[in-house]
């Protein structure tokens, strides 16, 4: 690639179209952030992707880690002796790094602290439409929300220069439609990488054993954040446009849609819009100041009302007569994204508009396409490979619960496979089939869990169950590779994507030595040996581990190619569908002949679809790609 | 034509609708343009379905657009294309793929399975009721004669452009080079003057 198209080498001045993670992943470079980790998790995990795929050669630390309580732990360790750090998660991640970062806010930081929280209103790939908004006020630490590529990228480099002054961890909060928007953005200067400075021991501000530090701690943390607004003034990360009686209060990815919304109403001069990029502490001076002129104001805003309730304090404790109005008013939904139109129709009535109603036609009823599993995905095999072990071992499907737990693997819950019963939060699957096994229930019960959510969460609840005796089936998915999120690196490689090189952790090692009853590790494609040891290890008291291990065949076939497809010979299939209804492949289909046929591009060559045919309709093709 | 020109991808996860928008984005600010995208997958890697909202002008803002606002549906799938009809404003264009990939929920039995000519006969009865053009491409078949079936997401890309003259060819070039180097880029530049110069009128 060429230097000035390289997002994170281009020249300053250099006009390129840029995802919003890419900008976030250039803001580092350009605030010289030395140490940048974090956890894959949709929206986020672009920002480190970009470095890995653009930044080798320079100098900095750009590695994921094992979860994101961890990955902030070490972005903490950095920032305290003086390095600049960007820590990047998905909404639930936060949950995962909450303790360390409650307290991060009290010993606070020397070098800049960046704090990535991508929300997912829709939700679009996440379990709740969780606002992280209330995590700023939680942990008392200060927040930024940029509204496009361009600000998310300047954003990094003004909460990097507000943490170092302020000696706080700053959020920058994003939500999808910032992470995930292509945009033109205009690069910076490069500052050189922050690095270590000094670290001394300071027992009041890095201790929390002592509970007269601790208070004294959070009055200095109270006392930082009454700094923030007048630290950030410089840096117009807020500011009004337009004039009026009539006021817009927007934030995020909310100000594209108002600013849209007032210009296709021609209104874009007649209303007053007050944006928002510091969201904790809320900036009062400047509010007070915005809102004097207002009569009526709407806020916009993703998820919660959250401003909106902010807002409406404001001005109860500053006397101001203004009626706010926005979800809680019924004027745009709590649930779901915004988008352009929604916002049109609150701006409609909030300004008394009528609310004609745009025309448009109706789609079609197409057939849904609820997310499969790929085509040759080892996942597949092994699931198929449980359910049949539970049947030869004398159960009923019904009879044995299967734990589900967050990756790819969590779609087998999808017909044909209908696999999964639970799926609630990283590393969940073994706690939960636990809780259910000793509260009385007494079939056998099995915890499924990828091999990357089984460092991050699943370490300390297998040791819980393997402790307490209780008896359970647990099955570990290892594809290798974090797949659902883009083929990241796991504790199994020898190298990471930048090509440093790292110690592979051994799953088999780790379970064994914390005392599983019986390990055994088994390729998914074998089958029929994987159905053989699940209905071993279900009839087995204790702790039952068996590895499923096999590389994610997506993953595989980018790395190496695919060596062999399959093709269904028509006049050999009898039209039975034993081919679809047991492997739920989306290679497969049906065709206008009644026959299935195979997406012969998509087919990855694992061969299910040709072992369960009954006619030997199925062949292998070779594929030299 | 209003000054922004919004355009929504209607794709299968794996087939190149995310590149395509990529591309589109990357030629727009290389031709000085203002662009935003926005893109709706889902949790699959692949055979999910993928919506991708362009949106190239002079000054653009929001990231995606609503229902009646497309000016052009870029479809390459025909299911998923059936999918975004409403996204169709007054007069605007479709060019599609004859691509069809029935989702496992068809082959199930648990879905209609479509059948292509119905399909395409309903997308146009729909485009009617807006004044919509119906242009139907076989993309992957021609893609598949420059040695990669995967590069009909440019033949798709050529054929709008013909139509639309938003993006200079040059612009293109680069940004495939861009995002897709070596031969899989040198094919896509192909695939896109293949697009371009079909000869294509539509079908309703």
């Amino acid at each position: 690639m060429q230097k000035e198209l390289n997002p994170l080498k281009a020249p300053a001045g250099t006009r390129i179209a840029l995802m919003g993670n890419e900008a976030i992943a250039r803001g580092a470079i350009e605030s010289g952030t030395y140490v940048i980790t974090g956890y894959p998790g949709t929206p986020s995990s672009e920002v480190l992707m970009t470095i890995h795929e653009f930044g080798k050669g320079l100098d900095l630390y750009a590695e994921w880690a094992v979860n994101e309580r961890v990955a902030f732990e070490i972005a903490l360790g950095a920032a305290i002796g003086g390095a600049r750090a960007l820590v990047t998660m998905k909404a639930p991640g936060a949950n995962v790094a909450s303790d360390p970062i409650l307290s991060a806010a009290y010993s606070g930081v020397d070098g800049g602290l960046v704090l990535l929280i991508a929300d997912d209103p829709g939700p679009i790939t996440t379990q709740t439409e969780q606002d992280s908004r209330w995590f700023a006020e939680l942990s008392k630490l200060p927040m930024l929300t940029p509204s496009n590529p361009q600000e998310a990228k300047d954003f990094v480099i003004v909460a990097h220069e507000l943490s170092e002054k302020l000696k706080l961890p700053v959020i920058l909060r994003t939500t999808t439609r910032v992470n995930h928007t292509v945009a033109p953005v205009v690069t910076g200067d490069i500052r050189p990488p922050c690095k270590y400075v000094n670290f001394v021991r300071d027992p009041p501000r890095y201790v929390r054993a002592g509970m007269a530090w601790n208070r004294e701690r959070h009055a200095w943390l109270l006392g930082q954040l009454s700094k923030v607004e007048e630290e950030l003034a410089g840096f117009r990360v807020n500011r009004v446009e337009g004039s009026g009686t009539r006021c817009v209060v927007a934030e995020g990815v909310g100000y594209e849609y108002v600013i849209e919304g007032l210009e296709r109403l021609k209104l874009r001069d007649k209303v007053k819009v007050i944006k928002l990029g510091q969201i904790y502490p809320l900036p009062k001076e400047f509010l007070r100041h915005a809102l004097n002129s207002c009569e009526k104001v709407l806020v916009v805003e993703e998820l919660d009302p959250y401003l909106e309730g902010k807002i409406k304090e404001l001005a109860y404790e500053s006397g101001l007569k203004l009626k706010i109005v926005g979800k809680m008013e019924g004027l745009l939904p709590e649930v779901g994204e915004l988008g352009v139109n929604p916002v049109v129709d609150a701006l409609k009535r909030f300004l008394n508009l009528s609310l004609q109603v745009e025309t448009s036609i109706s789609p079609l009823a197409a057939p849904p396409r609820p997310p499969p599993l790929c085509p040759s995905c080892p996942h597949r095999n092994t699931y198929l490979g449980l359910i049949f072990g539970i049947l030869k071992a004398g159960y009923r499907r019904e009879e044995v619960p299967i734990f589900g737990d967050i990756g790819c693997y969590a779609l087998s819950v999808n017909p044909p496979l209908n696999a999964i019963w639970t799926e609630h939060s990283m590393g969940a699957s073994i706690g939960m089939a636990m809780g259910l096994k000793l509260s009385g229930f007494k079939g056998p019960v099995v915890a499924t869990i990828g091999d990357s959510t089984f460092f991050h969460a699943g370490l300390p609840a297998l040791a819980e169950a393997i402790h307490k005796r209780v008896d359970m089936l647990v099955l570990i998915l290892d594809n290798e590779v974090v797949a659902m999120t883009g083929h990241q690196s796991t504790l199994t490689w020898g190298r990471t994507e930048m090509g440093r090189p790292t110690k592979p952790l051994k799953i088999e090692e780790i379970v064994r030595g914390m005392g599983a009853d019986n390990v055994a590790i088994v390729n998914p494609y074998d089958i029929d040996k994987l159905v053989a040891t699940v209905k071993e290890y279900l009839r087995k008291p204790g702790v039952n581990v068996i590895i499923a291990r096999a590389p994610c065949a997506l993953h595989a076939a980018r790395l190496y190619g695919v060596q062999k497809r399959y093709t269904v010979i028509p006049e050999k299939c009898k039209e039975c569908m034993a081919c679809i209804k047991i492997t739920g492949c989306p290679a497969l289909y049906i065709g206008e002949d009644h026959k299935v046929h195979i997406m012969i591009e998509d087919c990855l060559g694992c061969g299910l679809c040709a072992k369960y045919c009954p006619f030997d309709a199925i062949v292998e093709v070779k594929s030299n790609e | 034509m209003s000054e922004v020109v919004n355009i929504l991808i209607a794709s299968v996860g794996g087939q190149g609708g995310l590149t395509l928008s990529r591309v589109i984005a990357l030629a727009a600010v290389a031709d000085g343009k203002s662009v935003r995208t926005g893109e709706t997958l889902g949790m699959a890697q692949r055979f999910g379905s993928v919506v991708s909202y362009v949106r190239v002008g002079k000054e653009v803002h929001a990231p995606m657009f609503g229902y009646g606002e497309a000016h052009a549906i870029l479809g390459l799938e025909l299911i998923e294309v059936s999918r975004n009809l409403h996204y169709l404003s007054n007069g605007a264009s479709l060019f599609t793929a004859d691509e069809l990939k029935p989702p496992i929920s068809s082959s199930l039995g648990i879905a209609d399975n479509p059948r292509k000519a119905d399909l395409i006969k309903e997308i146009c009865s729909k485009a009617r009721k807006v004044k919509g053009k119906v242009y139907v491409v076989s993309a992957k078949e021609l893609a598949a004669k420059l040695g990669n079936p995967r590069a009909m997401n440019m033949i798709v890309l050529g054929a709008f452009n013909r139509e639309f003259k938003i993006l200079s060819d040059s612009a293109i070039e680069k940004a495939i080079t861009q995002l897709l180097p070596g031969k899989k880029g040198e094919t896509s530049i192909k695939a896109y003057y293949v697009g371009k110069s079909l000869n294509i009128v539509p079908i309703c």
